[in-house]
Order: structure tokens, then sequence, then C-alpha cells
């Protein structure tokens, strides 16, 4: 299309390297092999069915102006070096998710103050599935760029509550090794799950799992989220 | 028209513990400033806990004025995860506008006080960044009301 309907984007590329201050350096397909240096603003993750991470490059290189947004492979980077810094200090899997959940925790007792602040409305949720809500929407829309894939409540226990996603943002990047069993990197965002959900005044026990799902090969990731007793006994009290 | 004086500000923790209190008068009287700050973290809780009783809507986070004593106006402020901020002013004459702007430019001060990952939730703020954004704003708020 010519003139000012014409896409500004250009690429594929395929990233080659990450420095530390934001660039990333990308690399075009063949016949040109040398790669360059970009800033990570002006780059965008290529969406398609291959695993690579591929990258295209805003030729107008115009910023984001209202919320400013960090590069996929900044961030997946970052989780990576968090994971394996935690990884080499505690012996057993159990004690590593509670680490990330820890870490998770902090995330999410921030993000609850400044998200509310942010919106317009401001109001503080008094009732559960409020406050569900505003998890699987607006913070996931935050933190992840869209909503929770689905918000069930649980049908054996009163108190349980499920958000799912077909592919968890922090374990896109992340392959378990067998020997591993059940780990989750997940367990980071079940941190900030309940980092949100206990500091909003909902205390809860928030873990994560992995779900396997007919006919496609990688698992669903679920963050089942159990509220205390007494967050239940208020609910019913509300009416 | 009297000018518009903040004596005090704080922010209280969920647990009413204090998270950072800070009086800007000239005078010797901070405990008497604390001492009003302490009584009306009493009504806050009121007002937060019984919204039945005083048919107020509940989950406002601007509480309005809280006790008017003798000298004193004392205006509340309650986050969603339950941080409160108290304001203390000697101008008899504050509007309720002034001191909604002031809260929403403090709540924002405090977001990025809290953010700070060093920060350690519950304990007092010693962000000195924060002090100076707070001192700046009550000097503002003080001219800005009595014109």
């Amino acid at each position: 299309m010519p003139g000012k309907l014409k896409s500004k984007w250009i690429g594929p590329y395929t990233i080659v390297g990450i420095r530390t201050n934001g660039a990333v350096e990308i690399q075009g397909s063949a016949p040109n092999f040398v790669p360059f240096l970009v800033n990570g603003h002006r780059v965008k993750v290529y969406r398609d069915n291959s695993e690579l991470t591929e990258v295209t490059i805003d030729s107008t290189s115009k910023l984001n102006e209202d919320l400013l947004q960090v590069s996929l492979s900044a961030f997946a980077f970052l989780f990576s070096e968090l994971v394996q810094y935690n990884q080499i200090q505690v012996d057993n899997i159990a004690e590593l998710e509670r680490r990330l959940e820890d870490a998770g925790y902090a995330v999410g007792a921030r993000v609850l103050e400044l998200l509310c602040h942010r919106e317009k409305g401001n109001r503080r949720e008094t009732r559960l599935l409020g406050i569900l809500s505003f998890i699987h929407s607006t913070v996931w829309k935050v933190l992840f760029g869209k909503v929770a894939d689905s918000l069930e409540k649980g049908t054996e226990h009163e108190d349980e509550y499920m958000i799912s996603e077909k592919e968890l943002l922090v374990n896109r990047f992340i392959s378990i090794p067998k020997d591993m069993g059940a780990f989750n990197c997940g367990a980071f965002v079940a941190g900030i799950v309940r980092g949100v959900l206990d500091n909003a005044g909902f205390p809860a026990v928030v873990t994560a799992h992995f779900v396997p799902v007919d006919g496609h090969h990688r698992p669903r990731t679920t963050i089942l989220i159990k509220f205390a007793e007494e967050v239940l006994q208020r609910e019913a009290r509300l009416g | 028209m009297s000018e518009g004086m903040i004596v005090c500000v704080a922010v209280v923790g969920h647990q009413n513990n204090p998270l950072y209190i800070q009086s800007f008068t000239k005078g010797d009287d901070s405990l008497k400033l604390h001492h009003i700050v302490h009584c009306s973290l009493d009504v806050v809780d009121e007002r937060a806990n019984n919204p039945k009783k005083s048919g107020l809507i509940t989950n406002e986070t601007f509480l309005g004025l809280l006790n008017p004593t003798e000298n004193y106006k004392v205006y509340g402020y309650l986050t969603n995860t339950k941080v409160k901020f108290i304001l203390v002013s000697t101008d008899l004459e504050v509007r309720d506008v002034d001191a909604r702007v002031f809260f929403g430019r403090f709540h924002t001060a405090y977001i990025d006080a809290v953010s700070n990952p060093f920060h350690i939730p519950g304990k007092k703020i010693t962000s000195r960044k924060f002090a100076e954004r707070v001192s700046t704003m009550v000097k503002s708020f003080g001219l800005s009301s009595g014109g």
C-alpha cells in the first residue's frame, strides 16, 4: 500500500545478542551476515508460529510515549539470570519455587499500588470477584500485554479459583529439564498474584501448575488460588 | 485571607505503623502533631470498616475532613493497600479540591518511593528524594490556596 497506509515496520530480523543497556544485536536473513545494533525500544516481537525470537524494526523510530515498555528479550534475559542465580543457591526444587515466588510477591505488592493509582476510578476492591477480575484483566494486561486466557472457579472446593494461560510469558523461553519434574517458573507469576491479593486484603495461597492439554504438546499453565478462611467468611457476610 | 499552611503530613501503614511523618512548623510542637495524627487514625478506621453506619461510599480513596479541632483541619486518604495518608493544616479555609489534588500528587510520590526495590515494605520510608518532593509539594500548596 502506498503512502500513509504503508506499514512502518521492516523485518523480520533475528536477535543474536542483547546488551545490558537495552540495545539488541540483530541480523537479517542471508545474504547479510553482519549483525548490527539497534535500540531495544525500536523493535517489537514478531509473532508467527516459529520458535525463534524474531523482531521487526520500527523504521520511523517513534518511541511509545504514554507507557514505557520493556523489550521482551531484555526481560527474558533478566528473568533467566534470576532463575539461574537462585538455582545455584538452593538444593531442592521446593526452595527454588519459594524464592521465585518471594521475588514475585515484591513485584505484586508494588504493582497493586501503582495500578490502582493509574486507573481513573481508583476504587478499593472489597469483593472477591472484583479483585479476581482486576488481576485477570488489568494486572495481566499491564504486565504481559494481554488479558489472561481464562478465569475459572474450582468445582471441588469453594475457596479455589484458577487463572489459566496457554503460554505464560515467563515460561516462553524456558525449557524444564526432565529431572526437575514438576517445577514451573510460573512460580514467579504465582508470587505476583499472591502479592496483589495479600496487599489488597485477600490472603491466599497461590501456586503454578502445568496442565497437559490434548492436541498441544506444550502444557497450559494454571495459577491456582486458594483463599484463606477469613476471606470466604467476610465474603459471605457482605452478601 | 489567612495563609494556607500545612503543618504535618504522615503516611501510616495498614497495621497503623508509621511509615513517614514530617512536620513543617518552625515551633517545637511536633509531638502534639503526632498526637493529632494518631487520633485521626481512629476516625479513618471507623470510616473504612463501618461504611453502612456513616452512609458513605465504601471504596473511595479520599476520605475528606476527618475531625475539625480548634486550630487544625485534618484530611485523610486511604489507598487500596490500606495505607493511610494524613494531612494536618492550620488554614481554616482549605478547600476539599486542594486537598484532593495534594493527595493525588502525594500518592504518586509515595508510589515512586515504594517502587524502589531496596525499600522494605512495612519499614519507614528513608528516601531523601521522597522527602524533598514532599517539601516542594507542601510549599506550593500554601501558595496556590492563599491566592
